[in-house]
């Protein structure tokens, strides 16, 4: 795992570093501390990384652009933060997970696993954060009728039929959305409201088809759980 | 609904002018008099040869005895058993003829010198009934002159039943006298509050025209009651002309108060120059130096009142108004009723500014409390506000678990933080050692959270000195938050203290990499606090400047002299 982390209090960014280090183990490919707001932009742009660690008050000033970016990036992001009132503002725009300071090792562990399981569902993203040329652009989830993963990256499809490209891939987006959204199957992620009814096709193919009528097969591992679940 | 009250007050006093100065359908007519100087009893006859007889002569020197001579038609006969009477204004001292018959006598003619000065100016006689069938008649004035032998005439003649005669005078004096009473009370009444605060100049302004305007009612009605030699004319004129002076100099000192324009105090001395010209210069004949003094008083305050309006001024388009109802009060009616209808009518106004004034004061002072809580508060929660709070119980966690000895330390410079904010917490001002006593503790915490090498250097402190509570704090919050340290971790802050005789001044200087500010837009909320701490404890005699320097920041903040 590569790991940044971003914060300008000495103290509290040791201690994520310490902690994270047990936490994360032998897994640890590298592990940068940066403690200016600016310092963080020009890494990330110049960087592969896995996991940002954030305090949103950097140097008295609000972290919320470099938030925006940061969540448009591939990576996963967990805030830490002293104020815990950013929390509802940062889960919508899609973080892992908000740490409010100050946190013990479990507090931060659980926040590890997130991105490792999916076992605490995220349905508070209200917002995914898509970088067009040199800005930031805030697609609300509502929008997003279902997304197809390409490779390390994504494809949203929205409603209006426009098609947007996310930094993130399948699994991380798959994270941030569910349980509204399913995974449908390998390449797909849908948003289980906009699907109209499941049918089964010649070749034991199942698909889905959605409120607009697009259809999307339905991986056959899948199908059991999604019946069980939703139908 | 603000502007309600205030208008019917206006219309309930002009109300009360008018109805106190109007004037019934004219019985008689009045003819040109003419006169002749001598003295002899025939000239009182109805039928005369007036030949020898001639126009107004300039002047009867010595206290010698004339006559006058004037027609006056009866236009209609009054009612049975009530008789006419006259109501006359003449220099001098004199007896009344009509048609031949003495009816009154005012003082000694002819005999001033020898006896004295006796009776009045304003007399009122009643003529026989028998007397004053319709038809032509005529009066016969045999008059001295000892004391101002060249007032010659009959300034005022008024023919009417005798009984409202005399009636009619009261009732008008009487309205007036309220009217009078009102200013003294209001007058009293702003004295009191000018005692109560020395600096309103404003309400000591407002009450000296209002006790002014009282004195001038008085000496104006005071004649209806109170006999007046007409050797004392003159100076009951001028003491009317002093009065008007004062009047008219400070009605608009109290306007270029409260409406401010630019070179005040020059045209204020200009315009006192113009009025002590026309009251000195101009004194020949009283009522035009009144009223030229009145109209010059108008055009000024109409000018400051136009410049208040046109500046958008609270109140000036209300005195605007009162002074062109002034001018329409002018045209419709006597110069004296709209003298003292147009002063009433502008203290009036006057009075309205003072209440809106008292208002904005109220609303001022529940402002400052509300504030004054509010920046308690916030010295309060600078310990508490997350950011300082969470940070420093994480770092705390962090040498807990890894170095207990200093955790310990840690907790022990926290704990004195916040003794020393509880401390100033109800203070406004607070010894400047305390202050720095605090900026050094919270370096010490800084230290263990941030773990940079914070230097604390003072110079020139005056110990005795005071200050806001926790402004330097507050500059030293903001020099560590926006700065990163030097080479060997370091970050300097110096404080120094400077005075003379206009300003003592805090210099506070962060020896620092300065972080760059991405928005700028918005004045950030420590210097806020500091600029409000300021206005609480130095109203506006303070200076608060902040900006980059090569070698870090420089903040300064400069408390006049004369505010402490």
């Amino acid at each position: 795992m590569r790991i940044l982390i971003v914060e300008d209090e000495a103290r509290v960014a040791k201690r994520v570093e310490r902690l994270t280090r047990e936490i994360v183990g032998n897994d640890l490919k590298s592990l940068t501390h940066i403690n200016t707001l600016q310092e963080a932009l020009t890494f990330i742009e110049g960087n592969e990384l896995d996991l940002v660690l954030l305090d949103l008050n950097l140097n008295g000033e609000n972290g919320f652009d470099l938030l925006k970016t940061v969540v448009s990036e591939s990576f996963h992001t967990i805030v830490i933060s002293a104020y815990k009132d950013q929390a509802i503002t940062a889960f919508e725009y899609g973080v892992l997970d908000f740490v409010p300071k100050p946190f013990n090792r479990d507090r931060l562990e659980r926040a590890f696993n997130r991105s490792k399981t999916k076992e605490e569902p995220n349905a508070q993203t209200k917002y995914l954060a898509i970088k067009k040329r040199q800005r930031i652009k805030l697609v609300p989830v509502e929008e997003v009728n279902y997304i197809k993963g390409a490779g390390a990256y994504s494809e949203l499809f929205l409603m209006d039929g426009a098609k947007e490209l996310h930094d993130k891939s399948l699994e991380k987006l798959e994270q941030l959305l569910s349980p509204s959204f399913e995974r449908i199957h390998k390449s797909y992620l849908v948003k289980m409201s906009e699907v109209r009814e499941i049918s089964v096709q010649s070749g034991s193919k199942y698909m889905a088809e959605l409120q607009n009528g697009i259809m999307i097969p339905i991986g056959r591992t899948k199908y059991k759980d999604i019946r069980a679940k939703w139908f | 609904m603000n502007s309600k009250l205030p208008s019917c007050l206006l219309l309930t006093f002009i109300l009360v002018l008018t109805t106190s100065c109007s004037s019934d359908n004219a019985v008689f007519e009045r003819h040109a008099s003419i006169y002749r100087v001598g003295d002899q009893l025939e000239w009182a006859a109805k039928e005369l040869n007036e030949e020898q007889w001639h126009r107004r002569p300039k002047l009867v020197p010595d206290g010698k005895v004339f006559w006058s001579r004037t027609k006056i038609d009866i236009l209609k006969a009054p009612e049975p058993l009530h008789p006419y009477g006259i109501h006359l204004h003449v220099y001098g001292e004199y007896e009344v003829f009509w048609d031949g018959v003495l009816i009154g006598k005012n003082g000694n003619p002819g005999r001033e010198e020898e006896l004295g000065p006796a009776g009045k100016m304003w007399t009122t006689h009643s003529i026989p009934e028998h007397l004053t069938e319709e038809g032509t008649h005529v009066l016969a004035i045999r008059t001295s002159l000892y004391y101002f032998s060249n007032h010659l005439g009959i300034a005022e003649l008024d023919i009417n039943y005798y009984d409202d005669l005399l009636t009619d005078r009261l009732v008008s004096t009487s309205f007036m006298h309220i009217l009078a009473g009102a200013f003294l009370i209001v007058s009293f009444y702003y004295f009191f509050l000018f005692l109560g605060d020395k600096k309103e100049y404003r309400t000591l302004i407002f009450s000296i025209s209002c006790f002014l305007f009282f004195i001038l009612i008085m000496t104006e009605f005071i004649k209806t009651y109170v006999p007046i030699h007409y050797a004392l004319h003159r100076d009951r004129l001028e003491i009317i002309g002093i009065l008007m002076f004062g009047i008219s100099y400070l009605i608009p000192l109290y306007l270029s108060l409260e409406f401010p324009y630019p070179r005040k105090k020059l045209l204020l001395i200009i315009y006192a120059v113009v009025l002590l010209f026309i009251y000195l210069f101009q004194y020949d004949y009283f009522v035009f130096t009144a009223r030229k003094m009145a109209l010059t008083m108008w055009i000024f305050s109409l000018g400051i009142i136009v410049f208040g309006v046109y500046k958008k001024m609270r109140g000036a388009l209300l005195v605007l108004m009162t002074l062109l109802l002034c001018v329409l009060i002018y045209f419709f009616t006597s110069y004296e009723v709209s003298l003292f209808a147009g002063f009433g009518l502008i203290l009036l106004s006057i009075l309205y500014l003072l209440s809106l004034r008292i208002k904005s004061q109220r609303l001022a002072y529940e402002t400052s409390l509300v504030q004054s809580t509010r920046l308690k508060l916030e010295l309060v929660k600078k310990n508490i506000q997350p950011h300082f709070l969470m940070n420093t119980l994480t770092s705390l966690i962090d040498w807990v678990e890894e170095a207990p000895r200093k955790g310990a330390l840690f907790i022990e410079a926290l704990a004195k933080e916040f003794d020393l904010i509880n401390q100033m917490e109800d203070q406004t001002l607070i010894p400047i050692a305390q202050e720095i006593a605090l900026c050094r503790t919270h370096l010490e915490i800084m230290k263990y959270r941030k773990e940079i090498d914070y230097i604390w250097e003072d110079e020139g402190i005056d110990p005795e000195q005071k200050i806001p509570p926790a402004i330097l704090h507050t500059l030293l919050e903001n020099g560590i938050t926006h700065s990163l340290p030097l080479k060997g971790n370091r970050i300097r802050f110096k404080l120094i203290y400077e005075s003379n005789e206009d300003f003592r001044s805090y210099t506070f200087l962060t020896f620092a990499k300065i972080v760059k500010r991405s928005s700028n837009k918005e004045e950030g909320t420590g210097l806020k606090y500091i600029k409000a701490r300021l206005e609480e404890s130095y109203k506006s005699n303070w200076e608060l400047s902040s900006a980059p320097t090569d070698q870090g920041w420089k903040s300064v903040v400069k408390i006049n002299q004369k505010a402490i």
